[in-house]
């Protein structure tokens, strides 16, 4: 499937069109990236904000119900924002992204943690105070809040590495050489 | 640029080599954006606030106080990893003009926030709790709102220009 996908990607006109956007419109690039940053920033301090919270981390006089349905919804008017930045590049050079393993990391990344974050928001919109009722509920929002701050710090590491994946599988030997090299 | 032999000396340490020939480049740089995506999401919450925008329903130095410690941690974070990255190119990026501009609004940011801290917040018992917060308190957020934006747009930039 996402052989047939970047072929159908690397052939299409979208393909054209992003790559003469990025070409022609002065400082596109840098400033598609710019504003994925800050999307960034914002996705991230709305995840951290209520992650932590979860975990009794932060913010202790804010209500956690309350900061939830605040900071959330944050994250899902951005994330289609950095979805169209993060796009017109992938779309500009299919072949790049969909046989880059890092990636597909950050995909993997990404996909839980945007659907964590979902689960969240629904069950908290649905009924208020939801994930403090009981113990058990507060506990699974803990697990939550775990596994979806290593997700987000994963999504943004994978990002940033999406260029330097030669240093994680490098043509001659593996990143584990190379970390062997540098200790010896 | 002045001194052009201690960007030198800089550059040369075996430690901004190591940095600059191995994958501590990218794995420090990406750090550095985690950071900065903290930072700058900290810091956009209390302008927020400051501009009446969010979190109204909290006092506004109980939303400051609560969150600028993470900002401070986050910011030491990214300026330590920032000056790894800037020391494996010392010499370059101290001429690169959007390093230099990233530097002023950082300068400026700074200066923003001192003057906030030290004038405008004095007196925020008047107006904590209050969405319509005062002129002074609303130039600070809205100003540190567009230094921070500029910080990251001029941030991004200089990886296209070296």
């Amino acid at each position: 499937m996402k052989e047939s996908l970047a072929a159908a990607l690397a052939e299409s006109s979208a393909r054209e069109y992003a790559v003469y956007l990025l070409g022609n419109v002065p400082g596109l690039p840098p400033i598609a990236q710019s504003v994925h940053i800050l999307g960034i920033a914002v996705v991230m301090s709305s995840a951290i904000m209520v992650n932590l919270r979860l975990l009794g981390l932060i913010a202790p006089s804010q209500d956690v119900s309350e900061m939830i349905g605040r900071l959330l919804p944050w994250m899902f008017w951005v994330l289609p924002i950095n979805a169209v930045t993060g796009l017109l590049f992938v779309v500009a050079r299919p072949n790049r992204y969909f046989y880059n393993p890092v990636f597909s990391w950050k995909v993997s990344f990404l996909v839980p943690a945007v659907l964590l974050a979902v689960y969240l928001y629904s069950r908290n919109r649905s009924e208020p105070d939801y994930w403090e009722k009981y113990l058990s509920r507060r506990v699974q929002s803990r697990v939550i809040a775990l596994v979806s701050l290593a997700l987000w710090v994963g999504v943004i590491m994978a990002g940033r590495w999406i260029a330097y994946t030669d240093y994680l599988y490098p043509a001659d030997g593996t990143f584990l050489n190379q970390l062997y090299y540098f200790w010896e | 640029m002045p001194f052009p032999e201690l960007w030198n000396w800089l550059q040369t340490r075996p430690l901004a080599e190591h940095i600059g020939f191995t994958w501590w480049f990218p794995f420090l740089e990406s750090i550095h954006v985690l950071a900065v995506g903290l930072v700058v999401g900290s810091i956009l919450m209390v302008d927020l606030r400051l501009l009446g925008v969010t979190a109204v329903r909290y006092r506004a130095s109980r939303v400051t106080s609560e969150l600028i410690p993470w900002t401070w941690g986050a910011f030491t974070l990214a300026a330590v990893t920032g000056f790894g990255l800037f020391a494996t190119r010392a010499s370059a990026y101290i001429e690169n003009p959007a390093f230099q501009l990233k530097l002023l609004f950082l300068l400026l940011a700074g200066v923003n926030m001192a003057w906030f801290q030290f004038r405008t917040f004095r007196d925020v018992a008047e107006w904590d709790k209050v969405t319509r917060t005062p002129g002074a308190a609303r130039a600070a957020g809205a100003a540190s709102l567009l230094l921070w934006v500029g910080v990251v747009f001029a941030g991004r930039w200089v990886g296209h220009i070296i």
